[in-house]
């Protein structure tokens, strides 16, 4: 019985004016997401290999000598371009490209024993990058066409579009009635209608996605393996259930208003609210009230200011300068510990500007997820390893990166029986060159499981507010008098 | 007849749901909106102070002409709450300096109201984006139905049974249903109004209120725009239901998706990089030029030094050819002076020309690339009313790229006054270029710059005015089109 609902209901559906008009829609939309994207992929993947080379050659030229890497660090670790940024651009434009393990910035020097002793800080991580503004941002700001637009903004239009007269328009024609004098149960014919409008909607986005993936296809930007293939399939998944969201609110208003165009209207002014207004104005209000608890990250010098200088200067660290004495002296153990100590504090400072940065978009982010559109959009970033998430991601693995060279400078150390094995001040560490091949390399790994990880939260989510809203449906179209 | 007939479509559309609507959505929208924007506004203004002061006690400190390099800030734009155009995103600060002549985006640093660089992961939203997707929305709403609907319900046939022209039926249906738009609309100016000058950052001057009010009669033609839109599918379609679903259609194409796509495709295949590469090379070779033919021989403090014994004070550079202050000069060294002298008068007037020809290597090159690609991308948005309005509504507030050039301009002629008081001072060959051991340079008389951003009836009105005439024009033919097309129909 619900497959022959499906089938009439499918059968109508596809012949009227608003199917033709959405196909056409998304199609063309798909279509111009596909040209805007085509060697996109390529010119970012060719900047991404020349700056990962610059970074091998860098990182060469200091290997023969353990210091330099000691204290110019890994050099700048760059962020791997995603292949599906055709999907969700998530504003990486306005992200970092890199975080940087470089130079301290300072250096000291105190006069002991009447010698001047020069000393700089070892390396830190650092998460500067944010790209400037240029002489090309005088272009008017305008949304970007992915296939986050198209899904979000036009297919849930459409959704409500299919559904605003699916219940109060056979109402106002007196059509529901008959069908419900036959032996049809209420919830046959709304899970019926449901369904179809499902499948044509399903048909509508799928359509797009194959007309924009064979034209990336064919014009050869698009090299994918499986597992960017099935994150494409995530996100598809993601798009339906987006779309069946606001079938569900479409079904829910068209049961509770008896007139169709009020439906319409009703409907288009939740629209306007939750899929254009919320995500971009709530986030924006609540970051407003939740300013960074930090305002500035630490300048290069910031332990003369801090204390930490005075606390090792008290504990006699000008009166002698380190040796390559063996046993190591305790002006040498001293200074190792204060460079370590240092360095340990500023990128825990770095780190705590970062977080309180990061605090600030994750509260505007906890209440943009009001609104479907934003937890769809979330949800898809993560997916196609662009945006927010992403970047995250990727400074955790920058964060790992740059523990992983800490190791690697100790160990290397140990390999050279001259030294006196006290990282990390000069003298009491190894003076030899270091093989390129041994020091460890940045890659920046996209993980398939993070990605979904990522989007699990967001899915439910969808889920649950499907879930509500094709329950409130359900219960209200039964208890409806026709 | 035409009174009665208004009051008649104003009494139908103000009692129905949708007007209550109208009122509730734009009242709380432009409510929320101006707390965030007058919020925003208020950070840049006080960052702007801050700046200025410290600014301002900066550039008349040198003791030297060398050293004169003054930093001038541009302050926000109330009117950025309105339509923030390019008043957040463009560099808010220029520097006047001998060897460069200022450029729009030559310098990053900007005042953005928000001290974290991850904000621009939010969007933002100002009080014209609001108007533009709900008032174009509402309007189509109040249309879709007004002569289908009638034609539906039999209402239109009875209506044209008394002695009413058609015309007449058409035009009370528009002047009565823009009556009913342009009632909320000026609710929601008057609270983004009365919000903002609750604030004590904001003054509007007389100037400034006529701008709000340009900006009002652009959002009210918008608005009719949409309706005469509206109200001729209602006469082209006979069931309501389809002229609401092609209206739907109809406005999403318009405001959410022409303007985002033109501007896409414009943005992506209008290439810039290679023609601002070939600048680069250019500029670098003529500074190269400079710096190797002009600057390096005979460098007086160089190989040998010639006023040796000298020390320099606080805010001198190592390089020859910046800031220098030279507090103490050897009796011994005093006879190289006039050497030094016209050194610096060889070397500055080399700068001024180097910076000249780069000037104009710059202003060749902008305009062919950013500027034009800009221009084509507003050519493109002025296809659609909805492009219309915002190129409008951006001149009106003055946030738009015209304003910062406009900024930058002055900044050059600040620059050319500069240089002209140096001349006649005869600055460049002067002890006092270089050195403050005789004396510091007194500053009291030399030109202060001031911005006044150019009043609305003189010129700037014109932008919007061409913009608001394009928008309007959709008007009359729309009207002509429906009248055509609903006379001839049969009901």
């Amino acid at each position: 019985m619900l497959w022959h609902v499906v089938k009439r209901e499918l059968f109508e559906q596809v012949n009227s004016l608003r199917f033709a008009l959405a196909m056409l829609l998304t199609v063309f939309l798909m279509l111009v997401n596909a040209v805007g994207h085509i060697d996109e992929y390529e010119t970012r993947q060719a900047e991404y290999g020349q700056q990962v080379s610059a970074y091998s050659a860098r990182l060469e030229q200091n290997s023969n000598h353990l210091y330099k890497l000691v204290l110019d660090g890994p050099g700048e670790l760059y962020k791997k371009p995603s292949p599906l940024f055709f999907c969700a651009h998530g504003s990486e434009n306005n992200l970092p490209k890199f975080a940087s393990g470089k130079r301290a910035g300072w250096g000291m020097h105190p006069v002991i024993d009447g010698k001047p002793y020069n000393v700089s800080g070892i390396w830190r991580l650092k998460y500067s990058g944010f790209p400037p503004i240029k002489a090309k941002d005088m272009f008017p700001v305008f949304l970007k066409i992915d296939w986050i637009l198209i899904i979000s903004n036009v297919l849930s239009f459409l959704a409500l579009v299919f559904t605003f007269d699916a219940i109060s328009g056979e109402v106002e024609h007196g059509t529901l009635r008959l069908t419900l004098s036959n032996a049809v149960a209420r919830r046959t014919v709304l899970t019926g209608k449901f369904l179809s409008c499902l499948i044509s909607l399903g048909a509508v986005f799928m359509s797009g996605v194959l007309v924009n993936l064979l034209l990336l296809y064919l014009s050869g930007t698009l090299q994918l393996n499986a597992q960017e293939w099935s994150r494409i399939g995530g996100i598809f998944v993601v798009g339906l259930l987006y779309i069946a969201v606001f079938i569900a609110l479409g079904f829910l208003i068209s049961v509770l208003v008896n007139n169709a165009s009020t439906s319409l209207v009703i409907l288009l002014l939740i629209w306007v609210i939750w899929v254009i207004l919320v995500p971009s104005m709530l986030g924006t209000i609540m970051s407003g009230l939740n300013q960074p608890s930090i305002r500035r990250g630490p300048s290069p010098v910031y332990f003369r200011r801090s204390g930490l200088q005075e606390r090792y200067i008290a504990r006699g660290l000008e009166d002698k300068a380190p040796t390559r004495e063996r046993p190591p002296t305790r002006a040498t153990l001293l200074w190792a510990e204060f460079l370590n100590e240092e360095a340990r504090e500023s990128a825990r400072l770095h780190r705590a500007y970062l977080n309180a940065q990061i605090n600030q978009i994750q509260i505007a982010r906890e209440f943009n997820r009001i609104s479907p559109t934003a937890i769809a959009q979330y949800a898809i970033e993560s997916l196609a390893g662009t945006g927010f998430q992403r970047h995250l991601n990727f400074l955790k693995n920058a964060e790992r990166h740059a523990d992983a060279f800490n190791d690697f400078l100790i160990s290397a150390d140990r390999a050279d029986p001259d030294s006196l094995h006290v990282p990390f001040v000069r003298q009491g560490m190894s003076d030899k060159p270091v093989s390129f091949e041994s020091i460890p390399k940045f890659q920046d790994r996209v993980r398939l499981g993070d990605a979904f990880k990522g989007a699990i939260l967001d899915v439910m989510l969808l889920l649950l507010f499907f879930v509500v809203l094709f329950a409130a449906a359900h219960v209200s179209f039964q208890r409806k008098e026709i | 007849m035409l009174w009665t007939l208004i009051r008649h479509e104003l009494l139908m559309n103000l009692m129905t749901f949708r007007f209550l609507v109208t009122v509730i959505a734009s009242m709380s929208l432009v409510l929320a909106g101006s707390i965030v924007l007058t919020d925003n506004y208020e950070r840049r203004l006080a960052s702007y102070n801050e700046d200025f002061q410290k600014h301002q006690e900066g550039n008349f400190s040198g003791k030297t002409y060398s050293s004169f390099m003054p930093r001038l800030d541009r302050a926000p734009n109330p009117l950025s709450v309105f339509n923030q155009g390019l008043d957040k995103r463009a560099t808010n600060s220029l520097q006047i300096k001998i060897g460069e002549v200022p450029f729009l985006w030559g310098d990053v640093s900007r005042n953005t109201g928000f001290s974290n660089p991850f904000r621009y992961l939010l969007a933002d939203i100002d009080l014209v984006s609001i108007f533009q997707i709900l008032f174009s929305l509402l309007a189509l709403v109040f249309a879709y139905d007004a002569i289908a609907g009638d034609r539906e319900n039999g209402t239109l046939r009875l209506i044209l049974v008394n002695p009413v022209g058609r015309g007449l039926i058409v035009m009370s249906k528009y002047l009565g249903a823009m009556l009913c738009l342009t009632l909320p609309l000026l609710m929601s100016f008057l609270l983004a109004l009365l919000l903002q000058l609750q604030s004590n950052a904001i003054h509007y001057g007389a100037d400034d209120f006529l701008r709000i009010g340009g900006i009002f009669l652009t959002t009210v033609i918008y608005t009719s725009t949409f309706y005469l839109i509206g109200l001729f599918i209602s006469s082209v379609i006979h069931r309501t239901a389809t002229s609401l679903i092609v209206s739907m259609f109809i406005w999403v194409a318009l405001t959410l998706l022409y303007p985002n796509v033109s501007l896409f495709l414009v943005n992506r295949f209008i290439d810039t990089e290679e023609r601002v590469r070939q600048a680069d090379q250019a500029i670098d070779q003529t500074l190269e030029q400079f710096y190797w033919a002009e600057e390096v021989p005979g460098d007086p403090f160089e190989n040998p030094p010639l006023l040796k014994g000298s020390e320099a004070g606080a805010g001198s550079s190592s390089y020859t050819h910046l800031k220098k202050n030279i507090t103490f000069i050897p009796d011994a060294s005093e006879i190289h002076v006039p050497t030094v002298k016209a050194y610096f008068q060889e070397l500055t007037s080399g700068r001024i020309r180097t910076a000249n020809k780069i000037w104009q290597i710059r202003e060749t090159a902008f305009s062919e690339t950013y500027i034009r690609k800009s221009n084509i991308a507003r050519n493109a948005l002025r296809f659609s009313p909805a492009g219309l309005y915002h190129l409008s509504t951006e001149a009106w507030a003055g946030t738009g790229l015209a304003r910062m050039q406009d900024f930058f301009t002055a900044g050059r002629q600040y620059r050319e006054t500069v240089l002209d008081y140096f001349y006649d001072k005869k600055a460049f060959g002067s002890r006092q270029w270089f050195a403050s051991d005789k004396g510091a340079v007194r500053w009291d008389d030399i030109p202060r710059f001031s911005y006044q951003p150019p009043g609305v009836l003189e010129g700037t009105s014109n932008r919007a005015l061409r913009d608001l005439f394009l928008l309007f024009l959709f008007n009359p033919i729309l009207l002509m089109i429906i009248f055509a097309v609903f006379s001839r129909q049969e009901v």
